[in-house]
């Protein structure tokens, strides 16, 4: 590549569109220098802050004016994956803002915590907006290998360590079928460029290329918890820090779904009744799952895995419909994750505020009479509930509408009605969340609460009113997805 | 005075107030509650004396763009017409009567209790005046959550398992609606014909009602399931009797007198209005539930010992003949029908309220807990005789003209049928007389019973305005008949339409094909 060509990659647009990842990568250098300069480390929050504006002040830029394929087409930045971006600087956010209570009393390593943190994001975006599996791939390390640490970052906590050593090991072992399956695909195809294996696939996969979509597909569907490699995502969720599982949960799936969506077309168009079976399979292994949990965070991990599986109903509508419904499959996952961000952000941060503030169990038990001892958590908690259930007035509402309406509008009647039944068991353990705050006394002998205003009010606060914005007023984010 | 906007939100409104209220004395709390449901009652009457029942169509429209769905816009929009009218004015009047009896039977966390009634009277009202299908749906999901708390928080010894079944029970059929209220949005907007670009009521309905049987037929299961589960039909009527025993007073009241309205207007205006050919070849199945559920609700309202789960049961009966009535698809059958759902929110209410008051006197469900009630309490044995009666339908009070109309209109479709539903009428006054006897009469079986206090004139004042009620529209039901006319005949109109296409394509093409589309313009 000469100095000419090298000029022509990286335009104007290139540089608008890795904008966002370059205000992050300032941001991770500010917070390196930071930490080593003594007085400077008082800045850290002022440096995270300024760098999640900074990137969605760029996101906000490209959705005006998107870019579009940049870099020899290995990255996109138009509008879909900017509305993604926003959502993954939003869970970072949601999840960095419950870290600073939750690490309240233990502030060792904070600063690593919170670089490590705002590294997440950066990896979610390139995810969402690689053209290429080798891009791709990147995003993906670079989002995996912070998770890995941050998950085992409470050391003197077993189940801590045991998340961090599990997530590593059975990540490792994704990526490591990621990998495989990419190098099958590339020893098919010659190419491993979207575009180009777009019209690869139009001219018929051979045998080891389709071996190859497989295990690609598992790789992603690993990630996204996708029955059957749904097993890990109790432990590792209810081990990790409770802000951690708020990122592994919400940012983690909508990137590793985003790029899924841009990907279905290497799926066979008669796979779709696979997908759908296995989004259902992974709805009634998520709901049978989390109905018999007692552990309110093991409860929403798997919850998590059976909205994983209503999502990838979107797929199963954008592989039938054989690209018709793409771009409404698109804004629904868009729309449901954006809910989905909110609400499980604000349920897990809600767990993680009481387990900080010395209501030190996330058993169920432990919210018995929560109603009466903190009014306002409750009340938060119980909508982000109505809102996993899917109850109008909530974004989960409107979420799983959308997800629905692109499934029957891919014809997929069965599939529609098998999910909305499923999601019927789901209230059921919703519902014991606010049976417990509301209607059951508080267990005996329990410690009153140590703290009350500070930023966990705040990050609930801000959870609630978009949970309730996404559910009433969806005008706005109908316009940026 | 017929702001419908104004309407619907000022209990919500009042709700918030609620939460701003300094102080914890429940007087306070319950006067605010009471001062915001009685402006909204006036504003029910006003409203009511102020509809035209001349006009069938939606009227005090109020519409604002709400978002967009792809091409389709969905609007936030009210109206009430003919068949909402009284169910609109039912709500908005029995809610006074409701707050003003939680002061016997709602001692603690006050405040929340009256914040969720509250809440649940906008969420009636909107079910009843929405006048856009989404946002139909809105309110009908979101009025499921206030009466899972009160049932959940405030209710009986069970309440638990009783509020989660009730929950359970209506979103399953909630969500099978959901469904169908998808596929008919963006069926309607896909249609190359003459797509439908919004969710307005009126828009779909047209729609829906051109279409063939068959898209018909599924598309009035979804929503038909969701409404049996509401009213309750036979089959799916469990839910009910654990709903009515465990929730607290003002509980059953608001779920006797309303909430099961939801259920058979969503069956008039949803099943009947917008797919008349498929209801009118499920018109045999719905009044074979029907009937069924008058004869069965009555005989296990026979057996029942505990006396809030006989009154539920007599509803099953009740609501048989509304749904007999408005299946029988003739216009005596169906105004009869909206006029019962008033009565039987009435007169059940009363029911539910008395006994209450009863029970927050002896603490007892138990039938034969009780006797001699009479002997110490003459003024509640007057009331409650009284609404026994309207609900029995004792010629004269309400409960009489509308089953009278039902009848009527049953045996104009089904004589057989209207013969079945009379022995529910005669079924019916067995059981109320019988647990009436239990109650009333007789010896005092048990010494508690001799020292219970009669009817406070709080309580008087709860019941007599009902009551008045119940004798006014049992004497001249016409004024509140004539606001239904237009609607119902508009609705009619539609029924024979379909019914005429549907014998024409049977007569005309005994083969499995589809009418030819000249043909099927010619019948239009």
């Amino acid at each position: 590549m000469n100095a000419e060509q090298l000029r022509a990659f990286f335009d104007a647009d290139a540089a608008a569109a890795v904008s966002p990842l370059l205000a992050i990568t300032s941001g991770v250098v500010l917070l390196l220098v930071a930490e080593v300069i003594p007085g400077l480390a008082r800045l850290r929050s002022l440096i995270v802050v300024a760098t999640l504006a900074g990137a969605l002040f760029c996101e906000q830029r490209i959705l005006q004016s998107p870019p579009g394929s940049v870099l020899g087409g290995t990255y996109v930045a138009d509008g879909t994956s900017a509305a993604w971006g926003l959502l993954f600087l939003a869970s970072t956010f949601v999840a960095w803002v419950y870290g600073r209570h939750y690490y309240r009393t233990n502030r060792t390593f904070l600063g690593e915590h919170d670089l490590l943190l705002l590294t997440t994001p950066m990896g979610m975006m390139m995810m969402a907006g690689a053209r290429d599996l080798t891009v791709f791939f990147v995003g993906l390390e670079l989002l995996s290998i912070p998770l890995y640490c941050l998950a085992a970052f409470r050391r003197q906590r077993n189940d801590s360590v045991e998340a961090g050593v599990k997530y590593s090991v059975l990540g490792a072992f994704s990526v490591g079928i990621f990998l495989y399956g990419a190098a099958l695909l590339y020893t098919a195809t010659g190419t491993l460029s979207l575009a180009e294996l777009g019209t690869a696939v139009a001219e018929g996969l051979s045998p080891l290329g389709i071996a190859g979509v497989a295990l690609i597909a598992a790789s992603l569907f690993f990630k996204l918890s996708i029955f059957p490699f749904h097993l890990w995502v109790p432990d590792v969720y209810q081990g990790a820090p409770t802000p951690v599982t708020i990122l592994m949960a919400t940012g983690t799936k909508a990137a590793v779904l985003a790029f899924l969506l841009s990907v279905t077309f290497l799926l066979p168009p008669t796979s779709a009744a696979l997908i759908g079976t296995l989004a259902l399979l992974t709805m009634a292994a998520g709901n049978l799952g989390a109905l018999v949990q007692s552990d309110v965070k093991r409860m929403l991990a798997y919850s998590g895995v059976a909205h994983a599986g209503t999502v990838l109903l979107v797929a199963a509508a954008a592989r039938a419909s054989g690209g018709a419904l793409d771009e409404a499959a698109g804004r629904a996952a868009l729309y449901y994750m954006a809910a989905y961000v909110f609400t499980a952000g604000g349920a897990f941060g809600v767990i993680s505020w009481l387990e900080a503030d010395g209501e030190h169990f996330t058993a169920l038990e432990s919210l018995r009479g929560l109603a009466r001892r903190r009014p306002g958590v409750a009340a938060a908690l119980a909508l982000f509930m109505l809102s996993l259930g899917g109850i109008p007035a909530t974004g989960g509402f409107l979420g799983k509408w959308f997800v629905f309406a692109v499934t029957v509008n891919a014809g997929l009647m069965p599939l529609a009605v098998i999910g909305v039944l499923l999601s019927v068991v789901a209230l059921g353990y919703y519902l014991r969340v606010v049976v417990a705050m509301y209607m059951q006394p508080a267990p005996e002998g329990l410690a009153p609460p140590t703290t009350r205003r500070d930023s966990a009010t705040f990050a609930t606060a801000f959870c609630a009113s978009m949970v309730l914005l996404l559910g009433l007023v969806p005008g706005p984010f109908l316009d940026v997805f | 005075m017929t702001n419908l906007t104004l309407l619907t939100f000022l209990p919500l409104v009042g709700a918030l107030l609620l939460g701003i209220v300094p102080g914890r004395d429940a007087r306070v709390l319950r006067g605010v509650a009471l001062g915001v449901t009685t402006v909204v009652g006036a504003m029910g009457i006003a409203l009511l004396v102020a509809f035209d029942g001349s006009l069938a169509g939606a009227q005090f429209v109020q519409q604002v763009e709400w978002f967009e769905l792809g091409d389709t816009t969905v609007h936030y929009q009210l109206g009430v017409d003919g068949i909402s009218i009284l169910l609109v004015a039912l709500t908005a009047v029995i809610m006074p009567f409701v707050t003003l009896s939680t002061a016997g039977h709602i001692q603690e966390r006050v405040r929340e209790f009256l914040v969720w009634l509250l809440v649940m009277e906008t969420g009636m009202l909107g079910v009843f005046l929405a006048g856009d299908l989404v946002l139909f749906y809105f309110f009908w999901e979101v009025s499921l959550v206030p009466l899972y708390f009160m049932v959940g928080i405030w209710g009986a010894e069970r309440r638990l398992y009783a509020t989660l079944k009730f929950f359970l029970y209506t979103l399953a059929g909630s969500l099978m609606m959901l469904v169908a209220v998808i596929a008919l949005v963006y069926g309607a907007q896909a249609d190359p014909g003459s797509p439908v670009l919004t969710t307005d009521l009126a828009a779909l309905t047209d729609w829906a009602a051109r279409q063939s049987l068959a898209t018909q037929s599924w598309l009035f299961t979804g929503f038909a399931l969701a409404f049996a589960i509401k009213v309750p039909l036979v089959p799916f009527h469990t839910w009910l009797a654990d709903a009515h025993t465990q929730a607290p007073t003002s509980g059953s009241v608001i779920l006797a007198a309303v909430l099961l309205k939801m259920g058979t207007y969503g069956l008039l205006r949803f099943g009947i209005g917008m797919f008349p050919a498929a209801a009118v070849a499920a018109a045999p199945l719905f009044m074979g539930l029907g009937a069924l559920g008058i004869v069965y609700g009555a005989l296990l309202a026979m057996a029942q010992t505990d006396v809030k789960r006989l009154i539920a049961c007599s509803s099953v009966s009740h609501l048989g003949f509304v749904v007999l009535g408005m299946f029988a698809l003739t216009q005596a059958g169906m105004r009869g029908s909206v006029l019962q759902m008033v009565n039987h929110g009435l007169s059940t209410g009363l029911l539910f309220l008395l006994f209450g008051a009863l029970y927050e006197r002896r603490h007892s469900r138990a039938i034969d807990q009780y006797g001699g009630v009479a002997s110490v309490m003459p003024v509640f044995a007057f009331f409650w005789t009284f609404s026994m009666l309207a609900s029995v339908g004792l010629p004269g009070l309400n409960g009489f003209v509308g089953e009278w109309l039902i009848l009527l209109g049953t045996f104009q479709a089904s004589p057989l049928l209207a013969a079945v539903a009379v022995t529910g009428v005669i079924l019916g006054a067995v059981y109320l007389l019988m647990a009436t006897r239990k109650l009333l009469f007789g010896p005092v079986l048990h010494p508690e019973t001799q020292r219970l206090g009669d009817l406070s004139p709080r309580e008087i004042g709860i019941v007599a305005p009902l009551c008045a009620l119940c004798l006014w529209i049992g004497v001249a039901p016409n004024g509140l008949l004539d606001k239904t006319t237009a609607s119902i005949d508009a609705l009619l109109v539609r029924v024979e339409g379909a019914r005429a296409e549907l014998r024409t394509s049977r007569l005309e093409l005994p083969g499995p094909a589809a009418p030819l589309p000249a043909e099927e313009d010619a019948v239009r």
